[in-house]
């Protein structure tokens, strides 16, 4: 009896070992791999992507708005265009200070950490690019559209590399997206071969991009990069090829210049006929792209519901640059602003970007206004630069009416072509990132800064290779007067 | 019949046996004949009658029954069972307990007494944080465990301390030690949630070999944390009632109105000055940002000393907390229950804590093998918690505004802001900013509430008398709410005048974990093993979403249907994990042994080809003392050898941190959006944990008959395959990629003393414990080049040989006081006299970027801390002082008030500033100036200050009515205490508290609000945990006085 009872409770656990053995199996082996297969819910993967003509159209927006940071008020090109030149100062303003003054005051040293967040925000607007196309090449699509596609990103990259050479002289020239690993072996390559690759993207761009059309606005088109062409050959001294480009441009007649300077900045009156290139915005409410010009050029003071950047604060001498009757300074620059007391307080700064009647939402000024990277007027000017024929920087003076060049009473101080140009680009062209780049292109930044007190040295036109990168990679060489 | 009849006799004897009730007392003594041993329990077996003694140790009590036998239990002491006999008194002596090596200790997946343990664990029992009145039990242990370095980084109720077990293993990855609660292993987890009064005890796995049975996620140290369990026999219920003050104990010494005029003039002027004015220029020959107000040069006394901004935004705050738990069973089933309510206020103007938590932990033999069980804790939280953002959050806010505006002006309202007040003519002074504490505290209006439920339920099954097959099923669910309502121009006092905007958020999170185990316990002859396998299952979903609104016509209505809603997102995030694990412990007639541990893990978070991680740990102990060689050397009571070695990793990364995300990046064209998106990140399918090889050897002696215990450990810690956030070339587009690379080492002694100095009526001990930590990189990324994080100015500097974030920065040398001393030095060429002196440190006679050098890290030398308890008759008094030497402290306040800053206030001191070469100040304040043209704002040993400290950390008098005062009451037992925390400290810092930090030890956050992305790194450029030792305006430390009663019924 004993033994019987005994081997029915060993029966007994025997089963309930393998019951519960069997439950603990069944447990382990049930849907492993999928269990921990776990894709982002909230973000697309790039996985997936990249490989239909949506995804693409996706991609090359991104791309697109790397134009945001670039030409942000603060942005590379605003500080190289504008503060390091004779147009703006700076208010005293929040921030490390030393290293915002250091772009005025031409006394940048490689820890400059502007200097390094620009080099950060070209890199990564060129990454953006070079995806797009990198995965372009291996996509099956349409031809035109991948066509069309690669020349607004071949467009980007001249134009980032055309700012950038001009701002470091030799850089590491990536035209595809590189690991880690690769990217110690890019060593800085030489102007020279910069230019080439800038000269072959933006012949691409012109050979492939399509006329202007009310379907481009804020997209590349052929005249924006014959434009831009026109630009690079003269900064290389090519006068012929750029009397060239920029005279298709003009032939084109697809753009003229607007009766009214004033209404070029009305927000009323974005993309018009003399716009080539424009920076587009929505503004007006937090969710949608929205500038900061006004808000960041505006005097650094407490305003309603803001507070001004007080970058770009316009000088006095390129207030004084400007010729009697002269329409462009008024609309161009502001005199002042009615403080919260109504009381008038003046002061001058930046009046191109109007956002004053625009919503403000926590402290910023979504602005509405958009941003102009090339116009007509700049294109005739450029022009006459390569053909030093007058009759296109005339157009533009008599748009003001101002007297042309070559008449009796056009000022006698800008005696040559050279001089007048350099004039009329500097008050046409006001505080639109350009003084700095024009001053450089013609070899007149020495001597026109230093006169006007600045510590410009052949040397300290180039910025120095940041810090971080000559630390992050030993190949990397510095510029000449940074060690 | 004659049975019948038998049994009615029977019957009645008993019946009259148990009516038969007497009186019995006597005294009980421990190992001598005086000490009187108070409050030891006596209990009638069988029964649930029982009493205490009294303080002189007498009891004395009714027992009924027949052969009634007494057991008296004394902690400390063995437990005693007399038979009564006749007796009407009885004298009994208690046996001290020399066996706290049979004491019981949580460890990973079961429990093992400390004998047969062979890691390095810490157990905390509940004695030693009773009276404390943190709200997260972790705060009630800092100082008391050696490796353990518990730092209460900012002051806010209900913020949970930084915790670091044996120095810190990792820079990218997340350095949270692991926390399981009643088994359940969470992540980041918020002890807030887990009342402190329902913790039975909390352990600390240091060493890799305890560790490592939680395997990806041990390496930063694993705490256990085990809630109460009802213990059979009398039902008890207890309460507690709290009350306390809370008040901030040291302010910052900060400039008053008439003190900051004279700066803010001279760097007006001085400023002025560099551009090419000069200073007596009027405001009308300046450019708007050098004038000066009017007011500042002919009217000073309008200002008086202005406003201390301190004391309008910190307070007295009182605190009240009340507890009630019932606790009991039977022998089949045991029940707590507890309820406990916090009412809380900050120290900080208008802002609160509130937490009500519910506890319900049954157990129950169900049959023979078979136990059920179950622990539910909910708890619920309302809070308003400002102040520890840093830099821009109230608390700094309120340090950097100017002192000269008053707390409100004649009109009532915050600040110069109000068109209507004559303080409205310092606004266009740019730089006269005031952010008025009442601006954030009371004209927003701010509201968060959390509730977290942890559920846990179990069923244990013995399939064999030793082979127990245990399953769980655990839930924890996270659940919370927040509301903010900004009122419309808040009083005019915040630096721009806002309209009324309202936000709404949500946060849901729920994790759960399938457990199953078979644990095996078999003993043949000398030798003891028992073995465990277990598999587990575990995943977590965490949601966020965000309502926005504006356009509000008033303040009247501040719940979002009353603007126009403006704004709204919802994100959500997943992981998941799977693991195998197994344990075996062996040992040999109790003296030798033997444990290995292996886990295998695999994690969703990780690269597709490297999902598997295994995690091994083996370890050896020798109980020396148990030896026939060693019987006869009386002084050794205990001697113990230990050593281990075992692997653990890191998983603290962001959830898809492997993968590429696209994240949206929109533009315009022909006047619409145009949706963009592009890669934020670059992929990594190799990425996988960081593995943590740890070396142990430990030693546990016990002498004088376990009068003195020492514990020492030696460690040293490999940590491969490091995750990093390696900063790559910028070319590339990015300027980190995560990546698994570089290796680091911790080497650490640890030694802790448990002293019994005197034994007797009156008792001392002193428990004391000293730790110290070598923290040093052994390789990097492919270059091995030294990895630089900056936030603001601030650089840490990790590279090799060098322990992680050392502070890197020049080394200020003081002011040159004149021209004569510039001409003398090298320095930056826009120096004039009045100016910084940076040393040389190259000596190339010029001041660059190369002349940076070390100047500081966090890391202290040693960390040490001290309890001394005494204890007499009821009394109970025990302090705790706690110490850090060695380290360094950024104070990053510096960027505001230690330079000028667009008008911000500054520290006191500053006041002694270069003020002309025949008033060169006391050489340590630069020459003030609202333009710096050189090194006057760069990160230079100027910020970087001692961040040694001592501190008396807690002191605590507690007296135990004695029962002879209870005994016509139904109170048992009852306590009255009071409990100071942060009495007093010690320490250099100029700030509050060398502890201070605003950096988090992990930026892993699994829904990132910030970014609008998910399980990023978010978008700092640094990881978190790199800036921890940066004071960036931290919340301070209150002082806290707290009086409580206990009683149980």
């Amino acid at each position: 009896m004993k033994k019987i009872i005994n081997n029915r409770v060993i029966k007994g656990r025997g089963l309930r070992v393998m019951a519960i053995a069997a439950s603990m199996l069944t447990l382990m082996t049930g849907c492993k791999s999928s269990f921990l297969d776990l894709a982002p819910i909230s973000n697309a993967n790039s996985e997936n992507f990249y490989r239909t003509t949506a995804d693409f159209d996706l991609a090359a927006n991104a791309a697109m708005a790397t134009l945001y940071t670039v030409y942000a008020p603060e942005g590379p090109v605003s500080y190289a265009g504008e503060i390091q030149s004779d147009n703006v100062t700076l208010n005293a303003v929040a921030g490390i200070q030393a290293d915002k003054w250091a772009y005025r005051d031409y006394s940048i040293n490689s820890s400059n950490t502007i200097n390094y967040t620009f080099w950060q925000t070209y890199y990564s607007a060129l990454y953006n690019v070079n995806i797009v196309i990198q995965k372009l090449d291996a996509a099956t699509l349409n031809d035109d559209y991948k066509k069309s596609i690669r020349a607004q990103m071949q467009f980007l990259r001249g134009l980032y590399y055309f700012n950038m050479v001009q701002t470091w002289g030799d850089i590491p020239l990536v035209l595809t997206p590189i690991t880690a690993a690769e990217s110690y072996t890019y060593a800085r390559t030489a102007q020279a071969e910069v230019y080439k690759q800038i000269l072959a993207d933006l012949q691409y761009a012109a050979d492939n991009l399509p006329l202007a059309s009310a379907t481009t606005k804020g997209k590349p088109t052929q005249g924006a990069a014959k434009t831009l062409l026109g630009k690079v050959y003269l900064a290389q001294g090519d006068k012929t090829n750029a009397a060239r480009v920029l005279k298709e441009v003009v032939d084109s007649k697809q753009y003229s210049l607007v009766s009214s300077y004033a209404s070029l900045w009305s927000n009323a009156n974005k993309n018009t006929s003399e716009s080539i290139f424009e920076i587009q915005f929505i503004g007006g409410s937090p969710t949608t792209p929205f500038s900061e010009y006004y808000q960041t050029f505006f005097p650094a003071v407490s305003y309603t519901g803001y507070i001004g950047g007080g970058i770009n604060q316009v000088t006095n001498d390129l207030w004084n640059e400007y010729e009697t009757g002269d329409p462009r300074r008024t609309a161009s620059i502001d005199t002042g602003y009615v403080d919260t007391k109504g009381v008038f307080q003046a002061v001058r700064f930046p009046k191109k970007w109007n956002d004053k009647a625009t919503p403000v939402t926590t402290g910023k000024v979504l602005g509405i206004s958009n941003f102009v990277v090339l116009r007509y007027a700049d294109a005739l000017l450029l022009l006459t630069e390569a053909t030093d024929d007058p009759t296109y920087l005339n157009q533009v003076r008599s748009r003001v009416g101002l007297p042309a060049y070559g008449t009796a009473s056009y000022p006698s101080k800008y005696n040559s072509v050279t001089l007048a140009l350099e004039h009329e680009r500097r008050v046409e062209l006001a505080l639109e990132f350009h003084r700095w780049f024009d001053l450089k292109r013609t070899n007149r930044a020495i001597p026109v800064l230093t006169a006007k007190g600045k510590a410009a040295t052949q040397q300290r036109l180039i910025a120095p290779i940041p810090l971080t990168v000559l630390q992050q990679n030993s190949i990397i060489t510095q510029n000449p007067g940074y060690n | 019949m004659k049975q019948v009849l038998w049994v009615l006799v029977g019957v009645l004897g008993l019946l009259t046996a148990q009516a038969q009730t007497r009186q019995i007392s006597g005294k009980v003594t421990g190992a001598s004949e005086s000490e009187l041993l108070p409050g030891v329990s006596i209990l009638l077996k069988g029964t649930q009658r029982g009493t205490t003694t009294n303080t002189s140790g007498a009891f004395q009590m009714e027992i009924t029954g027949e052969n009634p036998v007494l057991i008296f239990s004394y902690v400390g002491y063995q437990t005693k069972e007399l038979p009564v006999g006749n007796q009407t008194e009885l004298n009994v002596s208690l046996t001290p307990d020399n066996k706290a090596l049979d004491e019981v200790v949580v460890v990973g997946y079961g429990t093992q007494s400390k004998r047969t343990i062979t890691g390095a664990v810490t157990s905390i029992g509940y004695d030693q944080y009773k009276d404390r009145s943190f709200s997260n039990v972790t705060q009630s242990l800092a100082g008391k465990m050696p490796g353990v370095n518990i730092t209460q980084a900012q002051g806010a109720p209900g913020l949970s301390p930084i915790i670091r077990i044996r120095g810190v293993n990792s820079i990218t990855a997340g350095t949270n030690p692991l926390f399981v609660v009643d088994g359940v292993p969470l992540e980041n987890f918020n002890l807030n949630m887990i009342n402190p009064q329902d913790i039975e005890s909390v352990e600390v796995l240091k060493d890799a070999s305890s560790a490592a049975i939680y395997g990806s996620r041990g390496s930063s140290g694993v705490i256990l944390v085990t809630t109460k369990q009802g213990q059979a026999g009398k039902t008890t219920v207890s309460a507690t009632f709290e009350y306390g003050i809370q008040k901030v104990a040291k302010q910052i010494k900060m400039m008053n109105a008439q003190q900051y005029i004279d700066y803010y003039v001279a760097a007006k002027n001085n400023g002025w000055v560099a551009n090419g004015g000069k200073a007596s220029d009027p405001n009308s020959a300046r450019t708007a940002s050098y004038r000066i107000p009017d007011d500042f040069l002919n009217n000073r006394q309008m200002f008086g000393n202005g406003t201390n901004w301190q004391d309008v935004m910190y307070r007295e705050a009182p605190l009240r907390n009340a507890q009630v738990s019932v606790s009991g069973g039977t022998d089949k089933t045991q029940f707590l229950f507890s309820t406990a309510y916090l009412d809380q206020d900050a120290v900080l103007d208008n802002n609160y804590y509130k937490r009500l938590t519910i506890r319900s932990n049954i157990k129950s033999a169900v049959s023979k093998r078979l136990t059920i069980g179950a622990n539910l804790g909910i708890t619920g939280i309302t809070d308003r918690t400002e102040g520890t953002q840093g830099k821009s959050d109230v608390i700094s806010l309120g340090l950097q505004s100017t002192p000269i505006y008053p707390e409100y002006n004649e009109n009532g309202n915050l600040g110069p802001l109000d068109p209507n007040s004559t303080w409205n003519k310092f606004v266009p002074f740019n730089d006269l900013v005031l952010w008025h504490p009442y601006s954030l505290t009371r004209f927003y209006h701010k509201k968060n509430r959390s509730f977290n439920t942890l559920g846990t339920a179990y069923l244990e099954f013995n399939i064999l008398d030793d082979l127990k097959f245990r399953t769980s099923i655990n839930a924890n669910l996270f659940n919370n709410r927040g509301d903010s309502y900004r009122v419309a121009k808040q009083g005019y006092g915040y630096s721009s005048v806002l309209d009324a905007a309202a936000t709404n958020f949500s946060t849901y999170s729920l994790n759960w974990l399938s457990e199953n185990t078979l644990n095996y316990d078999k003993q043949f002859g000398d030798h003891k093993f028992t073995a465990l396998v277990g598999y587990t299952a575990q995943k977590q979903r965490d949601e966020y979403a965000t309502v926005g609104a504006n356009n509000f016509p008033n303040d009247l209505v501040e719940t979002l249907n009353a603007g126009t809603v403006s704004a709204g997102s919802t994100i959500a995030s997943e992981w998941s994990m799977l693991s195998y694990l197994a344990r075996a412990n062996y040992n040999f007639k109790n003296k030798y042994f033997l444990t290995a541990a292996v886990r295998r893990d695999a994690s969703s978070r990780f690269g597709r080809n490297s999902r598997w991680g295994t995690f091994p740990s083996v370890s050896a102990g020798w109980l020396v003392s148990d030896e026939a060689f060693l019987s006869d050397v009386k002084a050794i009571s205990n001697l113990k050898l230990r050593a281990s070695y075992g692997v653990t990793g890191n998983n603290q990364i962001p959830n898809y941190g492997a993968v590429s995300l696209l994240g949206s990046s929109n533009y315009v064209s022909n006047g619409a959006l145009a949706n963009g998106l592009r890669n934020t990140n670059i992929a990594n399918p190799d990425l996988r944990w960081e593995k943590n090889n740890q070396f142990d050897i430990g030693i546990d002696l016990g002498l004088f008959n376990n009068r003195l215990n020492i514990t020492a450990d030696y460690y040293n810690t490999v940590t491969k395959d490091m995750l990093l956030n390696l900063p790559v070339p910028d070319i590339t587009g990015f300027s980190s990629q995560l990546t698994n690379i570089g290796q680091m080492r911790n080497r650490g002694f640890e030694l802790a003393i448990n002293s019994k100095n005197v034994v007797g009526n009156f008792n001392w001990t002193t428990d004391l414990n000293f730790s110290l930590n070598r923290n040093k990189v052994l390789k990097l990324g492919p270059s091995g080049a030294p990895i630089i994080y900056t936030e603001y100015v601030v650089n840490v500097k990790t590279e090799i040989g060098q322990p992680i974030s050392n502070f890197y920065g020049y080394v200020f040398d003081g002011v040159f006081k004149n021209q004569a001393e510039i001409d003398g030095y090298a320095h930056d060429p826009s120096t004039t006299p009045g100016d910084p002196r940076i040393r040389d440190v190259n000596g190339d006679g010029k001041i660059t970027t190369d002349d940076q050098t070390t100047i500081g890290n966090y890391q202290p030398d040693f960390i040490a801390g001290m309890t001394n308890t005494f204890s007499y008759k009821g009394f109970d008094l025990s302090f705790l002082l706690q110490g850090s030497y060695g380290g360094e402290i950024v104070n990053q306040n510096i960027r505001y008030l230690g330079i000028w800053n667009a008008g911000r206030n500054f520290y006191e001191d500053l006041t002694n500033y270069w003020k002309s070469e025949s008033d060169p100040g006391d050489g340590k304040h630069i020459k003030p100036t609202i333009s710096p043209k050189g090194l006057q704002e760069k990160f230079s040993s100027y910020w970087v200050e001692d961040a040694s400290f001592l501190r008396v950390k807690n002191i605590r008098v507690s007296y135990a009515l004695p029962t002879s005062l209870l005994q016509k009451t139904p109170v048992r037992s009852a306590r009255v205490y009071v409990n100071a925390e942060n009495v007093f400290l010690f320490s250099k810092y100029r700030n509050i508290d060398p502890e201070n930090t605003t950096y988090r030890p992990t930026n892993y956050n699994s829904i990132s609000t910030e970014t609008g992305t998910i399980g990023s790194t978010g978008n700092n450029s640094f990881p978190s945990g790199s800036m921890i030792g940066v004071d960036y305006g931290s919340y301070p430390l209150p002082r806290v006085i707290t009086f409580g009663i206990r009683a149980d019924f």
